[in-house]
C-alpha cells in the first residue's frame, strides 16, 4: 500500500458516498444482465410496427414456412403469418398488459394496507378479504373473471391485478407495522402530524423498499398469467398475438415445426429472466 | 389435537361460505340469460322456458343458492347442460385424472425437492452446487408453458421417447399410464420443487450451523446420519407448510398443465364448461377446487404442529 501504489492526494479518491441501493442494485453483474435482457425485449415491442415487415394478422399461401423464407426471417404460422411480426407484435401485447396490470395491482394492494392501518376493524375486514382471494388458485381466479367478461384484453389485465392485491397488501400491510413503532414514527406523531399524513409522508416512504421488489417480481408473475390465460383459451382474443398465443398454437406443430415454438420460448425466457435477475439484485441490495 | 382442528374449522368454514356466494353471485352476473345461452340461437321460447324451470332461475336468489348449496350436500349435482351427462360425473372423472396429475407431481415435488435442497446444502463439488442453483432458479423463473413445451420437444420431439400429450388410465395399462404421466408431472413439479429444495437448503444449512451438530461431531457420529436424522428433520416443519401451499399450486397449477398436455382433468372440464356456457358445473367446479384449496392448508396447520412439538395445539 505504501510501496508499490502510492495513495493519490487526499482529496482525490475521496470514498466514494455509498450509492442509492437501487442504483448499486443494477449496476451489480445480476442487475446489469437483467436490464440488458429487459431491455432488448422492451426494444423489440416498442420498435414492432418498424421491425416487422407484414401485419401479424395477414394470412399468406406459405403455411408453415421455414426459418430463411425470403420475406420471412422467422417463417410463417399454420395459417400462414409471418412469425416475426407475430412475436414482434405478441412482445407489444404482452408489454402493454403487465405494464398496466401490475401497477393497477400494486396500488389496490397499497390502498387496502393503507385502509387497514387507520383501524384495527378494517385490518381483520382487509386480511379476510385477501385470504378469499388467496383462497382461489390463480388460474381458477382466471376461469371465474373470464366468466363474467368474456375473454379479451380486459379480464386478462384485470385478473392479473386482482391476483396481485394481496401481495403488495400483505406486503405494505407487514411494512407499516414494523414502521410505525420505530422512533422516527413517534417523533412525528408528538411533532403534531395527523396520522394520515403519518403514515404517507414518513412510514410510506420508508416501507417501500420491498414494494419495488415486489413489482419486478409481480411482473414475471404478469408474463405467466397471460400466457397461461392463452394456453387455457381466455386470454385475449385471436386472431391478435400475445406471446402466450403463439406459443401455444405452435404446440401441435412442435415435431414438424420446431422453429414456430422458438421465438415465443426465447422471448418469454429472456423476459422473466431479466425481470427475475433485476428483483433478485435488488433484494440483496435492500437487505444490506 | 381435537381443539386445534376445532379452532381452525370456523375460519376455513367462513372462507368456503363467502367463496360459494361469491361463486354463486358470479354465476348470476354473466351479462345474457343462461338459459338462453344454453338453449342456442335458434330455440322457441318454450325450450327457454323449460330450461328455465329445469335450472330453477325462475326461483328466488336464496332458494336458488340453498338448492345448489342442497344438492352439493346430498352429492346430487343434477345434470349438465351442454355437456352432456350428469354433472357429478363429469367432476369425478376429471377429479380422477387430476389428482392422478398432481400426487404424481407432489411425488417429483418431494424427491426432486429434497435432492435440491440435500445437494444444495451439502455437496462437496462447487459446481453441482451452482448447477443446483441454475436448476432451481431456472426453474422459479420460468412458467410452466414454457417449460412444458421445452420437455415436450427434448422429450417427445427430439428424444422420440415419451409420448408429448394425451392420458391412459393407471388401471387399464399401467405401464403405457406412466409414459404418459412422467411429462406433465414433470413439468408441474418442476417450480414447486425448487422453491422447496431452497427453503430446505436454508434450513438444512442453519441446522448443520448449531451448536449440537458440532457436539454430535465431537461425539463421532457419522455425518451421513448427522444429516438425515438430525439436520434434515430440523429443517422440515418451515418445508412441510411450504409444501402445503405447494399442493394447492399444484392443483392451480394442473389446470395450465393439462391444457399444454392434453389431460383430460378438472382444467380441461372447467375449460370447456366455461367456453360452452355449462354454469352448474362451473359453479359445482369452482366451489370444489377452493374447497380441496382450504382443506390442504387445514391439514397442513396439522402436520405442521405434529412435527414441531413447540407448536402447542391449545
Amino acid at each position: 500500500m505504501t510501496a508499490t501504489a502510492p495513495l493519490p492526494a487526499t482529496g482525490k479518491r475521496p470514498r466514494t458516498a455509498p450509492r442509492h441501493p437501487y442504483r448499486a442494485a443494477l449496476a451489480s453483474a445480476r442487475g446489469r444482465t437483467g436490464l440488458v435482457l429487459v431491455a432488448l425485449v422492451v426494444l423489440a415491442g416498442l420498435l414492432a410496427p418498424l421491425l416487422a415487415g407484414h401485419s401479424p394478422t395477414d394470412q399468406s399461401s406459405q403455411s408453415l414456412a421455414p426459418l430463411g423464407t425470403p420475406g420471412h426471417p422467422l417463417g410463417t404460422d399454420d395459417l400462414g403469418r409471418d412469425l416475426l411480426a407475430r412475436l414482434l407484435y405478441g412482445t407489444r401485447a404482452d408489454l402493454g398488459i403487465i405494464v398496466l396490470s401490475v401497477p393497477l395491482g400494486a396500488l389496490l394492494g397499497c390502498l387496502f394496507a393503507l385502509l387497514a392501518a387507520v383501524h384495527p376493524v378494517l385490518d381483520t375486514a382487509v386480511q379476510r378479504l385477501f385470504d378469499l382471494v388467496l383462497a382461489f388458485p390463480g388460474l381458477i381466479l382466471a376461469l371465474a373473471v373470464t366468466a363474467i367478461l368474456g375473454p379479451g384484453r380486459l379480464p386478462v389485465v384485470l385478473v392479473i391485478a386482482l391476483a396481485e392485491i394481496p401481495a403488495f397488501g400483505r406486503l405494505l400491510r407487514g411494512g407499516i407495522l414494523v414502521e410505525r413503532e420505530r422512533e422516527y414514527a413517534t417523533a412525528a406523531r408528538v411533532g403534531g402530524s395527523s396520522r394520515i399524513r403519518v403514515l404517507t409522508r414518513h412510514i410510506l416512504p420508508n416501507a417501500a423498499d420491498p414494494l419495488v421488489v415486489q413489482i419486478a417480481v409481480s411482473l414475471t408473475v404478469a408474463v405467466f398469467v397471460e400466457g397461461a390465460m392463452s394456453f387455457l383459451g381466455v386470454g385475449v382474443r385471436p386472431p391478435q398475438p400475445t406471446l402466450g398465443s403463439v406459443l401455444s398454437q405452435s404446440v401441435p406443430y412442435l415435431s414438424d415445426a420446431p422453429h414456430f415454438a422458438a421465438g415465443p420460448l426465447i422471448t418469454v425466457t429472456a423476459l422473466v429472466l431479466g425481470l427475475s435477475l433485476i428483483a433478485e439484485a435488488l433484494n440483496r441490495e435492500i437487505r444490506r | 389435537m381435537r381443539g386445534h382442528v376445532l379452532r381452525r374449522l370456523p375460519s376455513a368454514l367462513l372462507i368456503l361460505f363467502v367463496a360459494s356466494l361469491v361463486i354463486f353471485a358470479v354465476l348470476r352476473l354473466v351479462p345474457g340469460d343462461p338459459a338462453t345461452s344454453l338453449a342456442g340461437p335458434d330455440a322457441g321460447p318454450e325450450t327457454v322456458a323449460a330450461i328455465r324451470e329445469r335450472l330453477g332461475l325462475d326461483d328466488s336468489l336464496p332458494s336458488q343458492y340453498l338448492h345448489w348449496i342442497g344438492g352439493l350436500l346430498t352429492g346430487d349435482l343434477g345434470p349438465s347442460y351442454a355437456i352432456g351427462g350428469q354433472s357429478a360425473d363429469l367432476i369425478s372423472d376429471g377429479l380422477g385424472a387430476t389428482v392422478e396429475l398432481t400426487a404424481a407431481a407432489l411425488l417429483f415435488v418431494i424427491a426432486l425437492g429434497t435432492a435440491f435442497g440435500v445437494l444444495g446444502a451439502t455437496a462437496r463439488r462447487g459446481w453441482v452446487r451452482a448447477a443446483v442453483r441454475a436448476l432451481t432458479t431456472g426453474a422459479l423463473a420460468v412458467p410452466p408453458f414454457v417449460t412444458g413445451v421445452l420437455l415436450v420437444l427434448l422429450f417427445a420431439v427430439l428424444l422420440k421417447v415419451l409420448p408429448p400429450g394425451g392420458h391412459v388410465s393407471l388401471l387399464t395399462a399401467p405401464d403405457l399410464a406412466v409414459q404418459y404421466l412422467l411429462l406433465p408431472a414433470l413439468c408441474l413439479a418442476l417450480p414447486s420443487a425448487a422453491v422447496l429444495g431452497r427453503y430446505l437448503k436454508d434450513g438444512i444449512e442453519r441446522a448443520l450451523a448449531e451448536d449440537y451438530v458440532r457436539t454430535a461431531t465431537a461425539a463421532g457420529v457419522h455425518p451421513r446420519r448427522l444429516l438425515w436424522r438430525h439436520a434434515l428433520p430440523n429443517a422440515l416443519p418451515p418445508a412441510v407448510t411450504l409444501l402445503g401451499m405447494q399442493t394447492g399450486h399444484l392443483l392451480g397449477g394442473a389446470v395450465l398443465v393439462e391444457a399444454i398436455f392434453a389431460w383430460p382433468g378438472l382444467g380441461q372440464l372447467a375449460e370447456q364448461a366455461l367456453t360452452r356456457r355449462d354454469y352448474p358445473v362451473v359453479q359445482d367446479l369452482l366451489l370444489l377446487l377452493v374447497t380441496v384449496f382450504v382443506v390442504v392448508q387445514l391439514i397442513t396447520d396439522l402436520v405442521y404442529a405434529w412435527l414441531d412439538p413447540r407448536i402447542r395445539w391449545e
